[in-house]
């Protein structure tokens, strides 16, 4: 894991940073916390912000989830794609009012609803990052999630790194093999197709090796009981039995709740509307 | 059984005529689904769309990766799947979960997989590929393409309050509604599923354990009940436009309407929320009626070959 590497985007880079972000190794204080407690956590600051339009509320919100993100460690990948897509949204909605001649009420408006959505966003990047597979499929299981979403949620996150991977393989192949336009042609059109076509071929090996390595991971659960101890009582009370809410839990929960009251509370002493 | 001649190894699971689909061959297509539609969507997340002006120029969805799964194999458990994998893939691990709409998100995906999916009655017609691109794209981005443009038409009825807004809002929305349909819905969906579904067809099945779809053949693993089903579809419907209403009325109240609020406050939000609930139970309930008593006797494996077997003398027998 060659932290150094980080300066230089590479696709190397973002693999590594998936794993990291899947297998939630970064440590932070809701790795160590029991996943219903975080699943809970971030029920609360999903969806407080939807209830409030008053600005000094979205705002303390808003802090919280930043604060959250802190505390979290989530990573540079996760939060540079969150500001680059929450700063290309504003920009946007800039360009886009200014030409149809809207004026700066337009742009505070639609400034109050990004503080919520990013309030939102930074909330659930905060929890699931910190959870790793394991962890978040046990928590929804427990919560008598369908069974498939459990599982698919621990496959998903176990595979994509090897998905990543595996992609990059073929693609790199299909770039060795197939010559690319001698010119890029007007606004590099040619380049553009040239890689979408390579995109697509590149699915075809991968639709295969995914449909096998699907069916041996599914047999093989199936060779131990999988469907039947995932619907058994049984066996989801084995599974479930580690499980336990400690009093960090309880703090947690607790101090997030009286900071959420505390937002409302300064947004009822200075209400801001826009 | 026109044209449609594979070569293969090994004895397939499904046989019969009408092949029916084992648990764990439901879980099989349900994951690689999944994984597969996750896939392309975190690439799409990696690579930047080019945007002309406000409007996203880039491919939302690499939707020829769904629209195989659900023209080669059940589409009841291919649209299942692909959704989940874009939410569990880009949106929990991206940070991009944004609760409700998700869910909205999720709904109108699946209905427009699994009504894509049943419009393609054989994989090898590059006709039916194409309707079933356009169907998808349409069915997932038109729902919310109406209700905002409901909104923005209502907002003009009022007064003046923002200027500008409304236009832009309705040009960007139409706008984007036809960027979807040309570059997701023909470039990345229509085109590629073209040339990857005949490719893969009597391939990938094989691999999977399965027989591939013949043409003109019932799907295999359909969707049990289908008066039932019919129901609980437009349940999910209703409430995904529900949804869709939730997710516009931020924009609204916080643009459109400022005395709206003051007048009604919150209770109206509170209006719509009893609509999804209401929606959901009504769904639930009719889900529950339609699979009750659905529970088949258990077969035991032997009985199971045997009566594989049978079907199979039966089947050269007719033949």
């Amino acid at each position: 894991m060659a932290r150094k590497q980080r300066d230089i985007l590479s696709v190397e880079w973002i693999k590594l940073e998936l794993i990291r972000t899947a297998y939630a190794t970064r440590g932070g204080l809701f790795t160590i916390m029991d996943p219903r407690a975080v699943i809970i956590w971030y029920a609360i600051l999903a969806f407080v912000p939807w209830f409030t339009h008053n600005v000094t509320v979205l705002a303390g919100l808003f802090v919280l989830g930043a604060i959250s993100v802190v505390i979290a460690r989530v990573g540079p990948l996760v939060l540079g794609l969150f500001i680059i897509g929450l700063g290309f949204e504003i920009i946007y909605l800039v360009i886009a009012s200014l030409m149809f001649g809207g004026n700066w009420e337009t742009l505070i408006a639609l400034g109050v609803l990004n503080l919520k959505l990013g309030a939102v966003s930074m909330a659930s990047m905060a929890a699931f990052v910190s959870l790793d597979p394991e962890k978040l499929s046990d928590a929804l299981l427990s919560f008598r999630a369908p069974h498939l979403l459990s599982f698919g949620v621990s496959y998903g996150y176990r595979m994509l790194p090897i998905m990543v991977e595996e992609f990059n393989t073929v693609f790199d192949g299909y770039r060795l093999r197939m010559m690319a336009p001698d010119k890029p042609g007007f606004l590099a059109w040619r380049t553009i197709v040239h890689w979408g076509k390579m995109a697509v071929l590149s699915f075809y090996p991968i639709f295969l090796n995914t449909a096998k390595n699907v069916r041996t991971t599914v047999e093989a659960l199936e060779t131990r009981g999988f469907t039947y101890a995932q619907s058994d009582p049984r066996g989801r009370k084995l599974r479930l039995a580690y499980l336990r809410i400690t009093p960090l839990d309880v703090a947690v929960l607790a101090t997030t709740i009286i900071l959420v009251v505390g937002c409302f509370w300064l947004g009822a002493a200075f209400p801001v509307y826009r | 059984m026109t044209n449609s001649h594979y070569e293969r190894a090994g004895a397939l699971r499904t046989a019969g005529v009408n092949p029916r689909l084992s648990t764990p061959q439901k879980l099989m297509v349900f994951v690689l689904s999944m994984a597969l539609f996750g896939l392309a969507n975190i690439i799409l997340e990696i690579i930047p769309g080019p945007h002309i002006g406000p409007v996203d120029m880039g491919v939302s969805n690499f939707i020829f990766v769904p629209l195989t799964m659900v023209a080669l194999f059940s589409p009841f458990w291919a649209a299942l799947g692909a959704p989940l994998g874009e939410i569990v893939f880009v949106d929990l691990l991206m940070g991009d979960f944004s609760g409700l709409s998700e869910l909205e998100g999720y709904l109108q995906m699946f209905l427009a997989l699994y009504i894509a999916g049943s419009i393609i009655r054989n994989p090898r017609s590059k006709v039916q590929i194409w309707v079933g691109a356009i169907t998808v794209i349409v069915i997932d981005k038109f729902l919310s393409a109406v209700v905002d443009l409901t909104k923005v038409w209502i907002g003009l009825e009022d007064a003046e309050f923002v200027e500008g807004l409304p236009e832009s809002i309705l040009f960007l929305e139409g706008l984007g509604f036809g960027v979807d349909v040309v570059i997701s819905g023909i470039l990345f969906g229509a085109i590629p599923a073209m040339w990857l579904i005949p490719a893969l067809h009597g391939k990938i099945e094989p691999l999977m354990g399965m027989r591939p779809r013949v043409p003109g053949e019932p799907v295999p693993g359909d969707a049990p009940r289908t008066g039932w089903f019919v129901v609980v579809a437009i349940a999910i419907a209703i409430g995904s436009a529900f949804f869709s209403f939730l997710e516009a009325w931020d924009i609204e109240v916080g643009v459109f309407e400022a005395e709206f609020l003051e007048q009604y406050g919150m209770s109206f939000l509170w209006v719509a929320f009893g609509a999804i609930a209401l929606t959901v139970v009504v769904s639930l309930v009719a889900y529950w009626l339609g699979t009750r008593g659905k529970e088949q006797p258990d077969v035991g494996a032997a009985d199971a070959v045997a009566k594989a077997e049978a079907e199979a003398r039966k089947e050269k027998v007719d033949a």
